[in-house]
């Protein structure tokens, strides 16, 4: 289970991710954003090692393209 | 027929009626446009009806059917669309003080195709902003309400799609679903909605949310007529990088098979009693459906509920981070734009980490297999498509919702396709899904 964020955490975070969030709204977001991390660190037990995101990346294709 | 009538007709039913003669395009789009004009101003389901330019292509319309040009079932049928499909020349507002002036250059590619089919354009559709978040109280435009009770919600994100159909408002019509956007307001509404799967339908000029979890679909009334509204939007495209290039099938062939023999899996343990559960009422709707399905020769079997539930945590991960990622800049010049509620979900994403996301995309990858290991019992799965029934705007707590189950998100997370079809009502005539 992740630690729960506290309000000062919260304001720190929100200053890094170049957020201007008054006292009042960050405390509105705190218990959502603790919900989140819960959630995240439920989801880190499902995966292993060998568990790649299901994100699909195709390499890059180039036509052939004649010299000028 | 009275133009009451003539309002609640199918799709199938209109398209008939048209090659008959027993009325024309521009009767259709009249009946429409009166009862827009008679009833939306208590349900707010149009943020701009685009009154003129219906009545011209319905005269258009009408001149090629009558001339022999017949593009075939949805010629001459009056439709709306969610505002968040880009329309050109159109306001497209994605219900947002955001968005509340841009007017797009170019269809979105389902839109044109629509268009290419013969439809007739009656109007941008109210929705959840951005297609998140609850109904809006602070939205440039009042918040749709239900139709069967306009003192509850109508379900969302589409929710103007919803409200429009079940009122009779137009015959089909365009949502987005990222997390059951589509089902939950077809569900709430008392009408069918189709999640179509994952690269189906282009999403290109379709004002994404999530863009690995966003799904453009049809809503309508009945199966058929979601059958070919699908059929007209589906296909690859090139511009929609997730588009899947594939042969799309007939999707009215198989409507009238019937059910014999099909194994319907119900995920009920350890997913319908999550949190803080579902509503009984529901589950005793539902409860009676699967036996009325069972009745046509259909076979019920009860599987582990875990994995989806779980896929809800790892669809609302992803979604939160993708749509911060989207919104960020704009969030950052102009905060206050943003309603409420978006504002409170979607800063949720700026506080997870880059690797919370990843963990929730590698997630994804272990709950797909662990869902589609299911598919050696069962052909479909079979849940309620929302896990209460449409609550009160006075009572509604949108922080809360996120809390129930919720039956819709695992399909956004597979991109396995998903509808909701009427299938009761509970106490005080409000809508139930399957």
């Amino acid at each position: 289970m992740a630690g729960e964020l506290t309000l000062e955490d919260l304001s720190k975070r929100a200053a890094r991710a170049g957020l201007k969030l008054a006292e009042d709204e960050l405390q509105k977001l705190l218990p959502g954003v603790n919900r989140a991390l819960r959630q995240a660190a439920e989801l880190r037990q499902l995966i292993t090692d060998c568990t790649e995101p299901a994100s699909a990346f195709s390499a890059l294709e180039v036509d052939k393209v004649s010299p000028p | 027929m009275t133009a009451g009538d003539l309002c609640y007709l199918t799709i199938s039913e209109a398209a008939a009626g048209l090659r008959r003669k027993e009325f024309s395009p521009v009767e259709l789009t009249k009946a429409c446009l009166a009862r827009i004009e008679a009833i939306d101003g208590k349900l707010h389901s149009f943020i701009t009806p685009t009154t003129d330019y219906a009545l011209e292509q319905a005269r258009e319309a009408e001149k090629e059917l009558h001339s022999g040009k017949d593009r075939g079932p949805l010629h001459g049928i009056p439709i709306a669309l969610k505002d968040l499909y880009a329309t050109k020349g159109i306001r497209t507002t994605c219900h947002s003080a955001v968005f509340e002036h841009w007017i797009p250059d170019d269809d979105a590619t389902a839109v044109a195709k629509l268009q290419g089919a013969g439809t007739i354009l009656l109007g941008k559709l109210g929705m959840h902003e951005f297609a998140f978040g609850g109904p809006s109280v602070d939205a440039p435009f009042p918040a749709v309400r239900n139709p069967w009770n306009t003192a509850h919600i109508p379900g969302g994100s589409s929710s103007g799609s919803g409200a429009a159909l079940a009122a009779g408002l137009c015959y089909g019509a365009l949502g987005s679903d990222t997390g059951g956007s589509i089902r939950t307001p077809s569900s709430h509404c008392g009408i069918v909605g189709i999640k179509p799967t994952y690269g189906r339908v282009s999403r290109s000029g379709v004002v994404p949310l999530s863009w690995s979890l966003d799904h453009a679909g049809p809503m309508a009334r009945s199966v058929e007529d979601c059958a070919i509204l699908l059929q007209a939007i589906a296909g690859h495209d090139p511009k929609d990088t997730a588009s899947a290039n594939v042969t799309v099938p007939n999707f009215r062939a198989g409507l009238k098979d019937g059910i014999k023999g099909l194994r319907i899996g119900v995920p009920r343990a350890d997913w319908f009693d999550e949190n803080k559960g579902t509503d009984p009422e529901t589950e005793a709707v539902f409860n009676a459906v699967l036996k009325t399905l069972e009745s046509l020769g259909a076979v019920i079997l009860e599987i582990d509920g875990k994995a989806f539930s779980i896929a809800r945590k790892a669809n609302q991960t992803i979604l939160v981070c993708e749509a911060y990622a989207y919104h960020e800049k704009t969030y950052q010049e102009t905060p206050m734009k943003f309603g409420t509620s978006v504002r409170r979900r979607m800063l949720e994403g700026a506080f997870l980490s880059a690797a919370d996301y990843i963990t929730a995309q590698r997630a994804r990858s272990v709950l797909n297999e662990q869902i589609r290991a299911n598919f050696s019992r069962v052909d479909v799965f079979a849940t309620p498509s929302a896990p209460r029934p449409p609550e009160a705007f006075e009572s509604m707590d949108p922080n809360d919702q996120n809390l129930r189950p919720n039956f819709t998100n695992p399909f956004n997370l597979t991109g396995l396709p998903a509808i909701s079809v009427p299938c009761g009502f509970t106490s005080g005539n409000r809508p139930s899904g399957l």
